[in-house]
């Protein structure tokens, strides 16, 4: 079953079209790797999942609601981190997520849960704007995180982290279906890390969609069309440069 | 609960501690006057309360809007700085809610340095003007124009702040439009009804025209329609991010 599908989504800013008719299949409760290159739209695909910006055209659904009638409804449902965590620094850690928390109608333990859960039990009293840019990284996934929610939207969650924040973050990740029973898109450009953790792969250049599936037939695919599949970085390169000289970037 | 939200927000930002310096300094005007120069206006014939508030109430207005002025550039600066206000957007709660409790909260803080100013404004009639007895009753109704009058002006400013995502952008405009308004005359009574003018209009003046339900209703009508303008906006800015 999908939890989110998008149909033909489009995004187009005056005559640059950041996202050309997506359709994506995210199934319930796996991880859901998104790859692109800077500027592939994944980030703006994120955006319209969560109503921060308009499709041009086409339309989605996430858990069988439909935005743009039931936004409100869909972001009950959804945790997110977008591109830079975004908290109050005149606030602390646990204030931060304490405001998250009442406005989402959560009881008090989800905030000392959330702490828990991304190691910033010890800083909770620390004004947010002292923590250290790993810290902020991590009270953002905490903000995301909070209540459990059944569908969370990661951008680039491990940007920041040391090469140990990144190994518990992609653990955290990789764990959270199996713990929690929610379903996980994420993008990142660290290709190893999306290797590691993800269960099922979507790749974005200029905006279209030139893959979705499982590893196993990512690299299936690879092989048939003669690209390397010895690691995901070769296989992604392989296919973003061909999709490239075939005429993506002319797009 | 979007009221104590929006107070948590506002937490060792030094909002409420700006408004009741503001308050306690706009006070504190009436009483210098009077006690450097309080002959001058004890001797002038009419309403002690009334000669007070033509004495003092030009400045006390102007203290009113700058503090104004900084509590929603403040309210908005803790929003952009560290991206709190995209945190809210990607939360099931709307942002005109959001913004019209900035307007509530702001609304309170006018209202609590008023408070002030009229309690400094009574306290120097009864302790100057020998024979001056207070009616609560017309104290409240001169305070409660006073703070009807001025909020066009805090909605107005709401609006450009939660424009500018640079404090001092908006700060800036909110200054220009102070002293801009301030250099026409206030005898034009078009000018008068604009939000930024129409905070330094008394009780006293506007009911000597006749002008009390013409202030109130103009006001009213502005800070409804103002109060849209910054609902759609809000709409606009989530989206447009």
């Amino acid at each position: 079953m999908n939890i989110i599908e998008t149909q033909n989504l489009t995004k187009t800013y005056g005559d640059f079209t950041a996202v050309s008719h997506l359709n994506l299949h995210i199934r319930k409760g796996r991880v859901y790797g998104f790859l692109g290159p800077n500027g592939a739209g994944k980030s703006t695909t994120m955006k319209m999942f969560l109503g921060l910006t308009h499709p041009t055209k086409g339309s989605f659904q996430i858990d069988g609601k439909t935005y743009p009638a039931d936004r409100v409804p869909i972001l009950k449902e959804i945790g997110s981190f977008i591109e830079a965590p975004a908290f109050y620094g005149n606030l602390t850690g646990e204030e931060n997520l304490e405001i998250i928390r009442k406005i989402l109608g959560l009881p008090k333990s989800s905030v000392s849960d959330a702490l828990e859960l991304v190691g910033l039990t010890q800083f909770r009293k620390r004004l947010a704007k002292k923590y250290s840019l790993g810290m902020k990284q991590r009270l953002g996934l905490a903000g995301a995180l909070i209540g459990r929610p059944p569908i969370l939207i990661l951008d680039e969650p491990t940007n920041g982290l040391d090469p140990v924040g990144i190994h518990e973050i992609r653990t955290l990740i990789k764990s959270l279906p199996q713990q929690y029973d929610c379903t996980v898109l994420v993008s990142s450009h660290l290709l190893p890390e999306v290797e590691l953790m993800a269960d099922d792969i979507g790749i974005l250049n200029h905006g279209r969609l030139l893959f979705e599936g499982t590893m196993e037939e990512l690299k299936t695919n690879a092989r048939c069309a003669g690209l390397p599949t010895d690691n995901l970085e070769d296989t992604f390169l392989a296919m973003i440069d061909e999709d490239n000289r075939k005429g993506g970037a002319g797009k | 609960m979007t009221l104590r939200l929006e107070t948590k927000k506002l937490k060792r930002t030094r909002y409420f501690p700006a408004f009741l310096a503001g308050g306690l300094l706009a006070a504190a005007f009436p009483l210098i006057n009077m006690l450097v120069r309080s002959e001058s206006f004890t001797a002038l014939p009419g309403e002690p309360f009334t000669i007070l508030m033509d004495a003092n109430w030009q400045m006390m207005a102007m203290l009113n809007i700058l503090v104004c002025i900084c509590g929603a550039c403040m309210m908005y600066h803790t929003e952009y700085a560290d991206n709190g206000a995209q945190k809210m957007d990607v939360l099931p709660v709307r942002a005109g809610k959001l913004f019209l409790t900035k307007f509530v909260v702001n609304a309170l803080a006018l209202a609590l340095m008023i408070i002030l100013e009229t309690a400094a404004l009574t306290w120097c009639a009864v302790h100057w003007f020998s024979g001056y007895e207070f009616d609560a009753l017309e104290l409240l109704q001169g305070a409660g124009f006073q703070w009807f009058v001025t909020l066009p002006t805090v909605m107005l400013m709401l609006v450009i702040a939660s424009a500018c995502k640079n404090m001092w952008v908006s700060l800036g405009i909110g200054v220009v439009l102070v002293f801009t308004m301030c250099i026409f005359p206030q005898d034009n009574l078009i000018l008068s009804l604009c939000p930024f003018s129409s905070p330094y209009q008394t009780l006293a003046m506007a009911a000597e025209s006749s002008r009390v339900p013409l202030f109130l209703g103009v006001c009213a009508a502005e800070v409804v329609v103002l109060g849209l303008l910054g609902l759609v906006y809000q709409k606009i800015r989530r989206c447009a991010e």
